[in-house]
This record gives C-alpha cells, structure tokens and sequence, in this order.
C-alpha cells in the first residue's frame, strides 16, 4: 500500500530500502502491491472457474450433487473456515506489528498464521482420510466408490478434490513462504528495508482465506439443500 | 526488539487498540457471517436457502477484500486492478449461469 493512504503513518524505523530503478520509495511499494494484485487476478480467474463448474455440475445433475454433496463433512469444513479466518486475523495483526516496529509481536504473529495454516491442512488431511474410509474417492481404481449408481456424483467429487487439493497446494506453498519471510523478518533491520513485504505477503495469505470462504459455501452448503 | 505485550507504556496501549480495532472487529463480523451461513447449512429452514446463504458469502468475501485486503484504503490504480478482476468473473459466472438457467 502507497505510504500516502495509510491511515496512521509507519512508525520511525521502519520502511522500505528504495531498489535503484525506482524514483521513490512509494513508487516502488505501489508497484510491489500491483504486481501481487495482477498475479492474484489470475489466481481468482481459475478458482472461479472450478466453482462455477460445481455450480454447473448443481444445475445439470441436482439429484446427485446433493447426494455426494451429503457425504462432505460439513462441521470439518466449518471449523477450518473458522480456523482461517482466526489466521487471517492474526496476519493482519503481523501487518500492523510490522508498521508499528513491533518486530517480535510481528514474527510471533506470522507463526502464529503458519500454526493456523498446518491446522487447516491436518484437519483436511482427517476429513480426505474419512472419505476414503466411506468409498468417497471415485479415482481410485482398486476401491469401490459409494455412489457408484449415480454416476454424475462422480462428477461432483471429483471437481471437489480438484478445487480442495489445489487449495490446499496454495495453502501449503503459502506456509512455506511464510516460513521463510518470518525466518528473515526476525534479522536485524527488516522492518527499515522491507516492511512491505509482510503487507504483500498478507495479501496472498487473505486471498487463500476468500477462497476458501467461497469454496466451503459452494462445495459443502449450498447443495445440502434439495 | 520490543516486547509483544509486556512492559507497554499508556502510550503504546492506545497505539495498539487504535491499530488492532479494524483487524479485530473484522474478524468477529466474518465469524459471525459464517455462524449465519453454518446455521442455515444445518438446519435448511426455507426453500431456496441457498439465495441467502450466496448473499451472506457475498458480504464476507466484500469485508475480505475491502478491510482485511485494505482495497479500500489503496491508490485508484490498485483498486481499479482488483475490481476489474472481480468485474471478468462476474461476466464469466453471469453469462454462463444465464445459458444454463435459461435452458
């Protein structure tokens, strides 16, 4: 974000170390949130796509939408929207720590979003492990799915694990990242050269988090109903 | 470095609520958001819940992208790049949606 729309200005300190091919230093943050916008378009372009089949696959196929869709396991796809949105808060909490020149706060905040992240993924991992043992996976060739007789709900799951796992890829590389970052942003000076990496990184990381919050309601509750 | 919460003079309380308020009041809306559409997941009340659960989704991914991604809060050039990203999927959800409604 462009220093001059913050509403509280960055605390003494802290800032961002101006790259030779910039004229200033807000030239050079405005582009870096640009550059993460232009890429993060592209990122909501193929999501939608997958949910608008989900919701295509619902119009064409109603009857066995619902049914696969009932095998989901609702209560594990609303705690985990819970738990990214807890994330979500403490990224932004990282942000602010950042602009304020908190920077231990900050970092305990960015592992406290990577703790949040590593949940969200176990809980996914036990909620695929449960779909195994019920039959729920219709790409595998040596167990018999569960709604064999229905064949469009095959459909459905599939498109399900194809948005969920690539989701979950996202959320991975995201925890990785920010491993990373927070292993740099404990050094000595971070915060007086490159503070706007942790507002960049946090845009990614809320991406992720507005993702899921349109794939539990496509995937998991809209089709509960008949 | 300073101390996460230990030590904090007045001064630096009132820094910290001012900054936390927007995060924390954030994060209780779209929890709340959620217990809504959680609610009417579960218990499915009426016919065609799934308007109302579409629209709920709506109001918290607008909250993500305007106070938690700080669109709002961005130069004219950034906000015209996130809404046009949104503007290209509603077209593509839009038109998509009225072929197969309309079959």
């Amino acid at each position: 974000m462009s220093e001059s729309f913050v509403n509280e200005p960055l605390a003494d300190g802290v800032g961002v170390a101006r790259a030779h091919h910039f004229e200033s230093v807000a030239q050079q943050r405005e582009a870096a949130t640009l550059g993460i916008w232009a890429w993060l378009i592209t990122e909501l372009l193929l999501f939608s796509a997958l949910f608008l089949v989900a919701l295509i696959t619902r119009i064409q196929h109603p009857e066995a939408t619902v049914a696969a869709a009932r095998h989901l396991k609702f209560w594990i796809g609303a705690t985990n929207t819970v738990v990214l949105i807890c994330s979500s808060l403490t990224m932004s909490m990282a942000i602010e720590f950042s602009r304020m020149g908190w920077q231990r706060a900050m970092v305990r905040a960015m592992l406290a979003t990577a703790a949040l992240g590593a949940l969200f993924l176990v809980l996914k991992g036990y909620e695929y492990y449960a779909d195994w043992s019920e039959h729920m996976m219709p790409f595998l060739a040596d167990r018999p799915f569960e709604l064999a007789e229905t064949p469009a709900a095959r459909l459905f799951v599939n498109l399900y694990y194809v948005a969920t796992v690539l989701h979950a890829v996202h959320l991975f590389t995201g925890i990785a990242l920010l491993l990373g970052m927070t292993w740099m942003a404990a050094k000595a000076g971070f915060l007086s050269r490159h503070q706007n990496w942790i507002e960049v990184y946090g845009l990614y990381w809320h991406f992720i988090d507005l993702v899921w919050i349109l794939a539990f309601p496509i995937l998991y509750v809209v089709n509960r109903a008949t | 470095m300073r101390g996460p919460l230990a030590s904090l003079t007045a001064d630096d309380r009132a820094r910290l609520r001012r900054r936390m308020r927007t995060p924390v009041l954030t994060f209780l809306a779209l929890l709340s958001l959620l217990a809504v559409n959680v609610t009417l997941g579960a218990t499915l009340p009426f016919a065609h819940v799934w308007a109302l659960e579409i629209a709920v989704v709506g109001v918290m991914v607008a909250l993500i992208l305007l106070v938690s991604m700080e669109v709002r809060k961005e130069p004219p050039l950034i906000r015209l790049f996130s809404g046009l990203g949104f503007f290209w999927v509603c077209i593509m959800v839009g038109m998509t949606l009225t072929d197969y409604l309309a079959r």
